[in-house]
């Protein structure tokens, strides 16, 4: 299931660049009211709606795939709690509606998201979940899946064709006063049928490869026994924990404080090939701590089970010391291969200046990323080629990113009018100066950008820097205000080009076409992608799209982390090949991802770990480099 | 010009107050320095001498580095221009040539506050150094911190006096109106007052923050906007004092106009309340931008900030340099500020110079 494009690109950023800490914590939630948290009851509705089947079509041809590789560890061991911590205190425990999308729904979304399938996260292949079989209908939208019977509810309410039907119902409710899965499940996916009680298909809006439909109209059921839709929806189900079906369930909730989950006994995924050895901790534990700086001191005695250091100064600069020389705690590097977040500087062409193509590359090639990536990222960081990079067949392997060089900005600047340069040092055309405004919202990344305003200020060109609260930031560049933004768009399994480049979102507030792209060829080429419905001719127009969009100049891709880096203490377990191809965070215990939940505690080791560090016992050091899956 | 000999003897007993005079004089020697910053404390030199001509870098526009016989347009950098001069020195000198003559005179600190230093084998922060001439070390993005110090000094200061005379003109001309009307006039202000006094400021700049990025003057409006009320009960009640004297009466009765009575004769004789609060309303114009940069909220980066380093250097506590620093620097400044704020109370303090003993 697709989050809202913005939170998304947020969440994204915050997660590359290691917890920056520069989300503001939540106000604190109103607990004067009656909001008593409801765990235990989960029926709430005493007649369940039912729904009527439609005979199923002949010919269908039933798929699935258990050949795969497992890639959860046989040695895992299940039991033990894990503690990890998030930045405030989520202000609802429902999924959807107002407030649902603060940093805690990622859990919620995470115990609830066992989908229909999911890619398996090494082949990128489709494997069973929730569905056992699934089928294509030759419409090319359409997807028929067999449920898997035994699959149950977190409560043991069985899980059957009825919860998806009502899920449809529910996300199309204005009760639940959140439009945008109103809309996703009114335009996006068109209908779902019952064929009987462990059947369903699911109709997507357009056509599109096979690959897509399953990604694109696939989502998560809602329990139909606990969700009472009615005008009171949005407050009376504020502090009720709903039945899931992954592998935890919240079993307590103490409010501003933490929040724990259990494991759901005798869970029907235990026994699923792709599930089995996953989601190992008996009790997990998220604990409020609002600053980033405090959670990696609970982290170094010991009291948090991991914590990422993705940052080069956690990595070089905090992560040492007696902890990691005694081999109490242990650190990562681990390479992936996987679709990377945009980053870097998108140009605004409605700008009289940057609407001038000779100026776009000019000031790509008046960025100096090279010497900020060797200098400043002490070359941890890498440099990002363009938008889409990763996405594996679709990303044009012939595009290079423009590189620092005098001779080519003076060129193109040149070509543009501005040849001499003013009294500070700043190109000069007819009395207008070359310099630009730099819109961004991460307080972490100014020393970044102070190195690339001084070089830049070498090639003639001046950047603004112009540091923005999160929110205004975002305000800013969707109503199209901007000059230059900096901004990490997230990822998804295939190129987005419509969002980002077809005309129809060009000079309008609230799109994602942030550079004003506006090209009759592009539009042309984006449409044909979006209307193809066989892979290798969308990959060939892929390479088209991002040839021209490499050759139009308005985005300036800076880096990339193709890896993840974290620290853990010595008892929590990773298999033997650690993550996976496209592991997002190696001790990640519920997340969306596919590969989410190899972790495991070992209580032995934990005892024995703990004891040393009472005696002063030492261990050896360990940091590991894996780098099976990066791509050169 | 003739002093008041009253003004003379507040003088005199001023200077007998050792700790204040003595930090009065420190404080405005740095000042004066400051004026002068880009002389002592700058990446360009002050003068170099190329092919017989003179140059004078400092206040003058950029000079690329093709003017030095460098390979570049971009800005001379001086420190290397510097270590070029010598090598041609060297080697005139091995090959028994005559000199070419060319030198040039750095200032003692050859950094600008914006300028980011790497060196190839290590990553800043850097510690401080003598021979790299970063003597107090570097900020996390490789900027010198002394520099960065004396120029964020010369910001905060100014910010603090200009905020000071804007906050002292509307807030004693409208203390000293209440106080010479008072009635309905001085009743309803005091209202107003209290209620806006009453706004929490820090999250009007946080709300005005969040949607233009202030500069230098906006920030000041804003501050003048919320911080005019304080000197204005002072005013109102020695305005109050001063109207009911006879000497005010007096003039009034010789035929002077209101605004006469009020600026000839009520405005110098409140002149020792308003002496007094400046040295401490400079501190608090000090720390408040601090504080603002240090949340963020402040003014944009690059600018050089007290605010800012503090919060590098807080969350980078490994590199001990940076945080000490800038709390050294706000230490001394701000306890210096003190000591004269305390100094000009002592010597203005009406009962040395009561006639009702």
């Amino acid at each position: 299931m697709r989050k809202p494009a913005l939170p998304a690109s947020l969440l994204a950023t915050l997660l590359l660049f290691g917890c920056g800490g520069s989300e503001a914590p939540p106000p604190e939630p109103d607990t004067t009211t009656d909001d008593a948290v409801t765990l235990e009851e989960t029926r709430f509705v005493d007649v369940l709606p039912t729904y009527d089947s439609v005979p199923l079509p002949d010919g269908l041809e039933w798929v699935t795939n258990e050949e795969d590789e497992v890639f959860a560890s046989p040695e895992a061991r299940r039991g033990g709690s894990f503690r990890t911590y998030m930045l405030g205190f989520p202000l609802t425990l429902r999924m959807v509606g107002p407030d649902s999308n603060g940093g805690f729904a990622s859990y919620l979304r995470a115990n609830n998201s066992v989908g229909l399938v999911a890619i398996h996260p090494n082949t990128l292949n489709f494997i069973p979940m929730l569905a056992t079989h699934w089928a294509f209908d030759d419409d090319g939208k359409t997807v028929y899946y067999r449920l898997r019977p035994e699959a149950t509810w977190s409560d043991g309410m069985p899980i059957t064709a009825d919860d998806f039907m009502y899920t449809i119902d529910f996300m199309r409710s204005e009760h639940i006063v959140d439009p945008w899965y109103n809309n996703h499940y009114t335009n996006n996916i068109v209908a779902v049928t019952k064929h009987d009680d462990h059947t369903i298909s699911v109709e997507g809006a357009t056509p599109k490869p096979r690959e897509e439909i399953l990604y694109e109209y696939g989502f998560g059921p809602m329990p139909r026994h606990f969700h009472k839709l009615d005008e009171n929806w949005v407050v009376d189900y504020n502090w009720r924990a709903a039945p899931g079906p992954g592998p935890y369930r919240i079993s307590h909730v103490e409010k501003g404080q933490y929040v724990t989950f259990e494991r759901v006994d005798d869970w029907w995924g235990n026994d699923v090939k792709y599930l089995a050895n996953r989601f190992n901790p008996d009790e997990v534990r998220i604990t409020v701590i609002r600053d980033v700086n405090v959670a990696w001191e609970y982290f170094l005695r010991g009291e948090l089970d991991t914590h990422p250091v993705v940052m080069p100064n956690l990595w070089h600069e905090k992560a040492v010391g007696e902890q990691f020389d005694n081999g109490y705690i242990q650190k990562i590097k681990f390479y992936t291969d996987n679709p990377q977040p945009s980053a870097g500087f998108w140009l605004n062409m409605d700008d009289p200046l940057l609407a001038d193509g000779n100026i776009r590359l000019g000031l790509a090639h008046s960025m100096n990323i090279e010497r900020l990536l060797t200098t400043l990222l002490r070359g941890d960081y890498e440099r990002l080629k363009m938008h889409h990079e990763g996405y594996w067949d679709y990303t044009n392997p012939n595009i290079e990113p423009r590189t620092f060089d005098f001779d080519k900005s003076d060129e193109n600047f040149a070509a543009a009018g501005f040849v001499s340069r003013g009294p500070d040092g700043i190109r000069v055309r007819d009395g207008q100066r070359l310099a630009f405004s730099l819109v961004y919202g991460t307080q972490e990344h100014t020393p970044r950008f102070v190195l690339l305003r001084e070089e830049a200020k070498k090639a003639g060109v001046e950047l603004n820097l112009q540091l923005m609260d999160a929110s205004a930031y975002f305000k800013q560049i969707l109503e199209k205000n901007h000059q230059i933004a900096s901004m990490a768009w997230s990822t998804s399994p295939t190129p987005r080009f419509w969002e980002h480049y077809h005309s129809a979102n060009a000079h309008i507030a609230q799109t994602n076409n942030i550079t004003a792209t506006d090209n009759p060829e592009l539009d042309q080429l984006i449409d044909d992608y979006e209307d193809a419905t066989d892979k290798p001719t969308r990959v060939a127009l892929a390479h088209d799209i991002q040839q021209i969009i490499h050759d139009m100049g308005a985005f300036i891709p800076t880096w990339k982390v193709p890896y993840t880096r974290e620290a853990n203490w010595r008892w929590v377990r990773l298999p033997e090949w650690y993550g996976t191809r496209t592991t997002d965070v190696l001790f990640d215990i519920m997340s969306t991802a596919n590969s989410t939940g190899l972790l495991w505690i070992d209580e032995e080791i934990k005892a024995e770990t703990l004891a040393a560090r009472e005696e002063g016992r030492a261990f050896d050091p360990v940091t590991i480099a894996d780098e099976t899956w990066r791509v050169e | 010009m003739r002093l008041r000999p009253q003004t003379v003897k507040q003088w005199r007993r001023f200077r007998s107050i050792r700790r204040g005079y003595w930090s009065l004089l420190v404080i405005g020697a740095l000042l004066a320095l400051t004026l002068v910053a880009e002389l002592l404390v700058n990446s360009r030199a002050i003068v170099v001498r190329y092919e017989g001509s003179y140059y004078f870098p400092t206040y003058a526009d950029f000079m690329p580095g093709s003017q030095f016989g460098l390979d570049y347009d971009y800005e001379t950098n001086y420190r290397e221009l510097a270590a070029s001069f010598a090598e041609q020195r060297e080697a005139a000198a091995a090959s028994g040539a005559e000199p070419p003559g060319n030198w040039l005179i750095l200032p003692p600190v050859p950094y600008n506050p914006f300028e980011t230093d790497f060196r190839d084998d290590s990553f800043p922060p850097y510690p401080p150094s003598l021979s790299t001439q970063h003597y107090l070390g570097t900020d996390v993005a490789g900027r010198d911190i002394l520099a960065r110090l004396v120029y964020g000094f010369r910001l905060a200061m100014a910010f603090a006096v200009i905020l000071l005379l804007c906050n002292y003109i509307v807030g004693i001309a409208v203390g000293c109106a209440m106080g010479f009307w008072g009635g309905a006039f001085d009743l309803i202000f005091q209202r107003l007052i209290e209620i806006w006094s009453n706004v929490p400021f820090l999250y009007v700049i946080m709300i005005v923050a969040s949607v233009i990025v202030p500069n230098f003057w906006t920030l000041i409006g804003i501050m003048v906007v919320f911080g005019w009320m304080a000197m204005t009960w002072y005013m109102r009640t020695s305005t109050y004092k001063e109207k009911a004297r006879e000497y005010v009466d007096a003039a009034r009765a010789l035929g002077a106009s209101s605004p006469r009575i009020v600026f000839r004769h009520i405005l110098p004789n409140t002149i020792s309340i308003i002496v007094t609060f400046i040295p401490f309303s400079v501190a608090t114009g000090v720390t408040a931008l601090t504080a603002l940069d240090y949340l963020g909220f402040g003014l944009p980066p690059p600018t050089p900030s007290w605010g800012e380093l503090l919060a590098q250097g807080t969350a980078n506590l490994q590199s001990p340099w940076i945080v000490t620093s800038v709390v050294v620097a706000m230490t001394l400044v701000l306890l210096m500020v003190a000591y004269v704020g305390e100094a000009i109370r002592e010597a203005f303090d009406p009962k040395q110079f009561t006639f009702y003993e």
